[in-house]
């Protein structure tokens, strides 16, 4: 099988073979999901309570990392931050893996007329770019993290028919499935029990690099002041809070989040790699 | 071999090959020759290592393995050779010829440049005299020079293959060495491969080791057979002493199971059983297990290779190679 | 008069301008087995392809025990009817199973389709033994398994369906000597017991003389020669199938008039 999955420019050049990074990267995104899951329970601040007689006060033994311009305590922001900043990629890629599967192979099996408008009109949204398609869906739709996670998972949606009707192309033509067909079994069937288990790992290693491109995405855009509600807890809202904590000489409640962002963003990239790498070895 | 003999186009001695992860070596003591202009027939099964063996003329073994005994092309020792002495052999004087010819060439590169490329790289020729020798050699594989213009997208598998052949020839080899080279190819079109070996043999006398899973193929093209089986030389000899009077019970059994023309009907003898695993240790015969006449012995201790009487070339590793004729695998 | 298990009349099929069939018939009588012989570009795995119903005929008709096979169509009964009608064993075993299936789920998998609500373990034993598996072989994933032992997993897997014939394509050209042996046995083996029609593509002459009562000699998509396998590979009658009979390596064999032969051809 030699699928190639979509990566971005400056992150394609990640080698993953026998390097430390992969376990560090697995762990990074261990701890990452473990602190989205636990945040509600270890988190020791309310991250909304606003203590503006303590603004912008240094690491503490209260505040370990410090507090906003706002008087938040950044710890908590952050733990709870990782909630938000991790549940709107995973819809994205939950959307987009779904839909994705479903139209490249129909495409790739149906072939003719679908293939021929499956494939045009998702090349379409490819040219479209996705942050743009988001933008104008928030700004039509309005505050919300459900706007923003649909515009980036049809934008997200090519990625993963394009891989998924190359695969099952490949799949289709070999004689495992001609052989079925031969057996009286459907379509749907063979497609369900046969083709989708053998191209799944692949896909997935996909959409793992796309969730780390997705997370990104939604930061640039709750940055911008759009999506996520003004007062939950996001890492790109925390670096947009942070701007004037910056100016006035205190970095750390925008650099942390800034920080998070970019090592889970590496580490669900280089996992992904790494697992659709190792496929692609066990493959026969 | 005395000094003032010519030494053999290639002379491999005792060669044992380990490979990690395997409980016995995948080649394990192979003795074989092939004399210059002579064309010799490697004959197994899948798995035997006869590929194995000869790419191991090439330098060409695989990473990890562990290697003993020697292995000399015109009387130089390959294993001792430094990568750069390797190249220069596999240009200049040992030449190969692969099962897949699509497999083995770039789709989007002409016919030409992949002739002329193997010499020009090395700089062993300029580029004007090795287009003028790669016309030559297609016409002397009996193709029209202006095939060197086309893509191997254009030409059919047989033509390739011929094709192969002429980048074989490009550096003048003193040993050709073919793995299955007709193998994906339909029966007239290997009668032509074969027949255009045999002639640049006589003609460039170039030592040939044709290796094939193929008995009857081997029979009809070659002056001396080595049978392999699990790894080591089962028998070798005069390849029509060979095919008349199989002196090895697993040769008479490949040779009574394949369906011939002229055989009468019936069931074919199929062997029993499975080759044995690399995966486990063998102490005795390694087809012992398969073999009708296989007695306590055979188990025990892995037989010798013996000389048939009169016949000081052919010879047989089997404790019980005087019992063959007349038991139920003589057919 | 008897029905035949596979009858084909007049069968066509071309790609693009290219003919790869060019009318083709031929009966395989109940229980027969019939062979068809050709070099690659013959149009013999088309021909056999169209047989199975993975390739449809331009013109001409594939009939079943005397009923003409639908193409397609008929839902799920139409689907499962045609499978009965004929199955195929493929050539390369080392792809024709799905590698994540192990063979017992092969087999079920099957017999759950065209046999819901019989005694499936008995069935399945009794499948493994006919093509000479133990049920230790059951639990085991194709790579785990040789290329022999992958063929006869696929052999059993045709057989569970129950067909009027079976199309071997190439079905032995890619093991080895020894193992092609015990295979071409087992389906002499099966033939006898079950009264199944066997279609047996293959360039092996060798092969056909074994397996098969008749055989056609295909040749750029038509049928160049047609008779009882005995009496063709005896005598015979066209050029090119001389040239192919002469063609098989043997002692004292001539490559070199065997080229001019197929050049003058």
């Amino acid at each position: 099988m030699t699928a190639v999955l979509t990566r971005r420019p400056g992150l394609a050049r990640l080698r993953t073979a026998r390097s430390p990074l992969h376990p560090l990267c697995l762990g990074l995104v261990g701890l990452v999901t473990a602190a989205a899951l636990l945040a509600p329970w270890i988190v020791p601040h309310d991250p909304n309570a606003v203590d503006l007689g303590n603004a912008l006060a240094g690491p503490s033994a209260a505040h370990p990392l410090g507090v906003d311009a706002a008087g938040r305590d950044t710890l908590s922001r952050l733990l709870l931050g990782a909630r938000t900043s991790l549940l709107g990629p995973l819809g994205v890629v939950l959307f987009s893996t779904l839909a994705g599967l479903a139209i490249g192979m129909a495409a790739a099996w149906r072939g003719g007329w679908l293939d021929s408008v499956l494939s045009r009109s998702t090349e379409l949204v490819f040219a479209f770019p996705g942050m743009l398609l988001a933008i104008l869906v928030v700004s039509v739709h309005g505050e919300g993290l459900l706007a923003p996670v649909i515009a980036l998972s049809l934008a997200y949606l090519p990625y993963v028919s394009r891989l998924t009707r190359s695969l099952v192309l490949a799949e289709r033509a070999r004689p495992y499935v001609s052989a079925y067909r031969v057996q009286g079994h459907s379509a749907p069937q063979i497609c369900l029990r046969h083709v989708l288990p053998n191209i799944a790992p692949v896909v997935l290693a996909q959409s793992a690099i796309n969730f780390g491109y997705a997370l990104m995405d939604l930061a640039g855009l709750s940055f911008l002041g759009l999506g996520v509600p003004a007062l939950t807890p996001d890492w790109g809202r925390m670096v947009f809070d942070g701007q004037t904590a910056v100016q006035h000489g205190y970095p750390l409640s925008a650099v942390l989040p800034c920080v998070f962002i970019v090592l889970t963003v590496v580490a669900f990239n280089v996992v992904g790699e790494r697992w659709a790498d190792r496929v692609a070895r066990r493959d026969r | 071999m005395t000094p003032t003999r010519t030494p053999h186009a290639l002379d491999v001695q005792g060669l044992r090959v380990t490979l990690p992860g395997t409980a016995r070596p995948v080649l394990d003591g192979v003795d074989l020759h092939v004399a210059a202009g002579e064309t010799v027939a490697l004959v197994g099964e899948s798995g035997s290592g006869k590929s194995l063996t000869s790419r191991g003329a090439l330098g060409l073994l695989p990473p990890g393995a562990t290697v003993a005994g020697r292995i000399r092309v015109r009387g130089h020792d390959v294993l001792a050779m430094k990568p750069e002495q390797l190249r220069a052999l596999r240009t200049d004087t040992v030449a190969m010829i692969f099962q897949d010819p699509r497999a083995a060439l770039n789709p989007m590169r002409r016919i030409g440049d992949f002739l002329v490329e193997s010499v020009t790289l090395t700089r062993t020729m300029n580029r004007a005299d090795a287009t003028a020798r790669a016309g030559e050699l297609l016409q002397a594989v009996g193709l029209d020079a202006s095939a060197l213009r086309a893509y191997p997208g254009q030409v059919s598998g047989g033509m390739l293959q011929r094709v192969m052949i002429a980048a074989a020839l490009m550096g003048d080899p003193e040993l050709l060495l073919a793995d299955e080279p007709t193998t994906a190819l339909d029966v007239t079109t290997q009668a032509e491969v074969v027949a255009l070996l045999a002639e640049l043999r006589a003609r460039f006398r170039t030592g040939l080791l044709f290796v094939t899973h193929d008995l009857d193929l081997a029979a009809a093209i070659s002056d001396r057979v080595y049978v392999m089986y699990a790894g080591r030389i089962a028998e070798s000899g005069p390849a029509e002493a060979l095919f008349a009077r199989p002196r090895h019970p697993y040769t008479a059994a490949l040779l009574a199971s394949t369906p011939r023309l002229e055989a009468p009907g019936g069931r074919l003898a199929a062997i029993g059983g499975h080759p044995p695993d690399l995966r486990r240790e063998l102490t005795g015969c390694p087809f012992a297990a398969r073999c009708p006449l296989a007695t306590e012995l055979c188990e025990r201790q892995a037989p010798e290779q013996r000389t048939a009487p009169g016949l000081p070339d052919h010879r047989a590793a089997c404790h019980h190679t005087d019992r063959l004729e007349g038991s139920p695998v003589d057919a | 008069m008897p029905d035949n298990a596979l009858e084909a009349v007049g069968l066509h099929r071309a790609f693009g301008s290219v003919p790869a069939v060019d009318d083709v018939s031929f009966v395989l009588p109940e229980g027969g087995s019939l062979g068809i012989v050709g070099e690659s570009g013959s149009g013999k795995t088309t021909t056999a392809r169209i047989v199975v119903g993975l390739e449809r005929a331009d013109a001409g008709e594939v009939r079943v025990r005397g009923r003409a096979r639908a193409t397609g169509g008929g839902g799920r009964a139409g689907r499962l009817a045609r499978a009965r009608e004929v199955q195929m064993v493929f050539q390369d075993p080392y792809l024709s199973l799905d590698p994540r299936t192990s063979v017992e789920q092969v087999l079920r998998e099957t017999l759950r389709l065209h046999f819901p609500g019989t005694d499936h373990d008995r069935r399945v034993r009794e499948l493994l033994d006919q093509v000479g598996l133990g049920t230790r072989a059951a639990d085991a994933r194709p790579r785990q398994l040789s290329g022999g032992q992958r063929q006869r997993v696929a052999i059993a897997r045709a057989l569970a369906v129950e067909p009027a014939v079976l199309v071997l394509d190439e079905a032995v050209a890619a093991l080895d000597v020894s193992v092609q042996a015990q295979i071409l046995n087992l389906l002499a083996d099966i033939r006898e017991q079950t009264r199944i029609g066997y279609l047996f593509i293959t360039h092996d002459l060798g092969v056909v003389r074994r397996v098969t009562d008749d055989v056609i000699v295909m040749r750029r998509g038509r049928v160049v020669e047609a008779g009882r396998t005995s009496e063709v590979l005896a005598a015979p009658g066209h050029p090119y199938t001389r040239l192919l009979l002469e063609s098989v390596p043997r002692p004292g064999w001539d490559p070199a008039a065997i080229a001019a032969a197929r050049r003058a051809l």
